[in-house]
């Protein structure tokens, strides 16, 4: 299925072709978790990314939706 | 290290060693200790019994990065309860190079009478007339002060709100650019300051005479260490430096927990407009600086120099709550407008976020709509001017509320709230009601549990408990000097006990992990309960406004759902 990610902070750093705010279409397995996009992607645990859809923090191992809009940001404790 | 009492009613300095009561303190819990211990917690906070401290981190001015924040306290004319108040900048670190532990403003200046205290490289402290700077503004103030006095030095001082008395006002502190971009803005301090007599406190950077580091080996060991561990930080080491905590606005709306137009949705429309993201690109395009520092000693650079699109100065350290509160909370999603804002408060000396909620809850009321990008301004400017409206709006939401007779008023101990809807993001929410301060965003804020997965941010469980831990973490790490960035590495055991390393090597002392943050933040939060208490405040207090339990919140449509009993609890221990 088809994602489209939305990248936040830090993290479009790693994608030179990224363009902003269309965000990036992703294709990934069927029943792909967070970690799955997260991994195709190539962000690491240590950039402390988030995966947001619809108001919701997504977990881990939770499926991704297809058609849902994604937006991955950064772990941030204010100011 | 030296103590200095200034008494505004004689003209009198007196500088001595520090009292044994107050020993082992800095910050925050400085001024609160010594609040609840020498200040009438009944009194007029602008009258002669209130007293008004200035007093670095526990470890401002030493080798250790980051540790620049000045916390300012007294009870405050706008909650009513103790206030410490925290900023950056370079005066923290110049107060700590010459010893100076605190220094504590007391009585009255005789009416129309206005100084500067100015203390010099070798610590001397003395009250200069500044009859002919009345009524003038932060950035013409402080040029003045830095032409008059040389460039190193570092500076504290009010502008025109704080003299009209006005509760919301705020304390302007001089960045490493030596402009006055920097606040200690919460809590009306700028009023208490402005009724002592006292426009502003020059420090000379160039003292000597502040702490050794006890063990110097072991300071060099847990100092690298440190560095790393901050360094190597996602958030201070990489976000913070690239997007400032401007960061901040797109996990906040894409969590539906952003209040706007008054509280009155999670999520703006057009949020990417005002986002962090899109200032940084913006601010390079034109020629400023998104990666700025702004404090002594800080190798994190968080701040940012804002600019017009001819490459302009506007404004500088255009931070997350002030883009929620004039942006968001006003319907107003452009960066520009925001920034003329931000200058204004500071050059005018207020609070940014009282100012931006007085405005949502003016615009609410229906006395411009929201969004109106002139009435916004012009408001500020009438504050600025001292007129009859100003004068409201200066006096917090509030007061804005009861003038027109308005009840969605997102305050707590009557100050304005801080940029996280606590329908949307309970643990906060928990903050805002219990805090000492009134509603504060760096009081114990749970965001970072929530996008960290360790807080669901629509449940109550858990909420009470993450808030108690941070409001404990904060109370003892502003009392060391730590900027709020540096503390987001330091939220584990592992590189908390390496800063407690460095700390000790420092101070000469063997805290271990109960001491602090623990026993400290304990320590202080419990001083502060008790001043407020002693000065009639019941657990009553700690509530949050009805609207928040009654009003669901756009997108989640949720309420605020913790118990009255719940919140009780924030402080068993």
């Amino acid at each position: 299925m088809k994602v489209r990610v939305k990248l936040f902070g830090t993290l479009r750093q790693g994608f030179s072709g990224y363009q902003h705010p269309q965000g990036m279409e992703v294709e990934i397995p069927d029943r792909a978790t967070v970690q799955d996009l997260l991994a195709l992607l190539g962000i690491s645990e240590s950039q402390r990314p988030v995966v947001i859809v619809e108001g919701r923090i997504l977990k881990a191992d939770d499926r991704m939706r297809s058609g849902v809009p994604v937006n991955v940001m950064q772990v941030i404790g204010g100011g | 290290m030296k103590f200095i009492r200034v008494n505004m009613s004689k003209g009198t300095i007196r500088t001595g060693d520090v009292p044994q009561d107050y020993l082992g303190l800095g910050g925050r819990g400085l001024t609160s200790i010594l609040i609840n211990t020498e200040v009438p917690p009944k009194c007029d906070p602008l009258g002669p019994d209130n007293k008004l401290i200035f007093a670095p981190g526990l470890l401002s001015g030493t080798p250790l990065g980051n540790t620049s924040r000045v916390s300012v306290g007294a009870k405050s004319p706008l909650t009513g309860t103790i206030k410490e108040s925290n900023t950056g900048g370079t005066i923290s670190a110049a107060l700590g190079r010459l010893g100076i532990a605190a220094v504590v403003v007391e009585g009255q200046a005789p009416e129309g009478e206005l100084s500067f205290l100015r203390i010099d490289d070798k610590g001397n402290a003395s009250l200069v007339p500044a009859q002919e700077y009345k009524g003038m503004r932060t950035y013409k103030l402080m040029k003045e002060i830095l032409e008059a006095y040389g460039e190193r030095n570092s500076v504290l001082c009010i502008g025109p709100a704080g003299e009209f008395g006005l509760t919301t006002a705020s304390i302007q502190s001089s960045d490493a650019d030596g402009l006055p971009c920097r606040a200690a803005g919460r809590g009306g301090l700028g009023a208490v300051m402005a009724a002592k007599g006292l426009k502003a406190l020059i420090v000379d950077q160039r003292g000597t005479g502040g702490r050794r580091v006890a063990d110097p080996a072991a300071f060099r060991e847990a100092n690298k260490a440190y560095i790393k561990i901050v360094r190597e930080h996602p958030e201070p080491g990489h976000l913070m430096p690239t997007l400032g905590t401007a960061a901040l606005v797109a996990p906040v709306n894409s969590m539906g927990a952003f209040p706007c137009f008054n509280a009155r949705k999670g999520v703006m429309d057009g949020w990417e407009k005002i986002s962090g993201e899109t200032m940084a690109e913006m601010i390079k395009e034109r020629g400023g600086n998104p990666t700025h520092r702004g404090c002594a000693q800080c190798f994190i650079h968080c701040s940012n120099v804002f600019v017009d699109t001819e490459g302009k100065y506007v404004t500088s350290s255009l931070e997350y709550e002030t883009i929620w509160a004039t942006g968001g909370m006003t319907g107003i999603a452009d960066l520009d407008t925001i920034a003329r804002i931000d200058y204004l408060c500071n050059d005018i000396g207020i609070d940014t976020m009282s100012t931006g909620v007085a405005i949502a809850v003016a615009m609410d009321a229906g006395y411009k709509e929201f969004g109106d990008r002139e009435a916004a301004i012009e408001m500020v400017e009438e504050i600025g001017k001292g007129t009859e409206f100003g004068k409201i709006l200066g006096s917090g939401p509030a007061a804005v509320g009861r003038h027109f007779n308005h009840d969605r008023v997102p305050v707590v101990k009557g100050q304005g709230v801080a940029g996280f809807d606590p329908r949307a993001m309970l643990g906060n929410g928990v903050t805002f009601a219990t805090s000492p301060m009134g509603a504060d965003q760096t009081a114990g804020n749970v965001v970072s549990p929530c996008l960290g997965g360790f807080l669901d941010p629509l449940q109550a469980e858990g909420a009470v408990e993450v808030s108690r831990n941070l409001q404990i973490f904060m109370a003892a790490c502003d009392s060391t000097g730590l900027c709020f960035m540096a503390t987001m590495a330091l939220q584990e055991p592992e590189p908390q006990a390496v800063f407690r390393k460095a700390m000790n090597a420092i101070l000469g002392t063997e805290l271990g992990p109960d001491d602090w943050p623990r026993a400290m933040g304990i320590r202080v939060l419990k001083a502060e309960r008790e001043f407020n208490r002693r000065a009639g405040f019941t657990n009553e207090d700690d509530r949050l406004p009805r609207f928040y339990y009654e009003e669901p919140l756009p997108p989640h449509n949720t309420v605020f759902v913790i118990s009255d009993e719940e919140l009780d609890s924030t402080f068993d221990f």
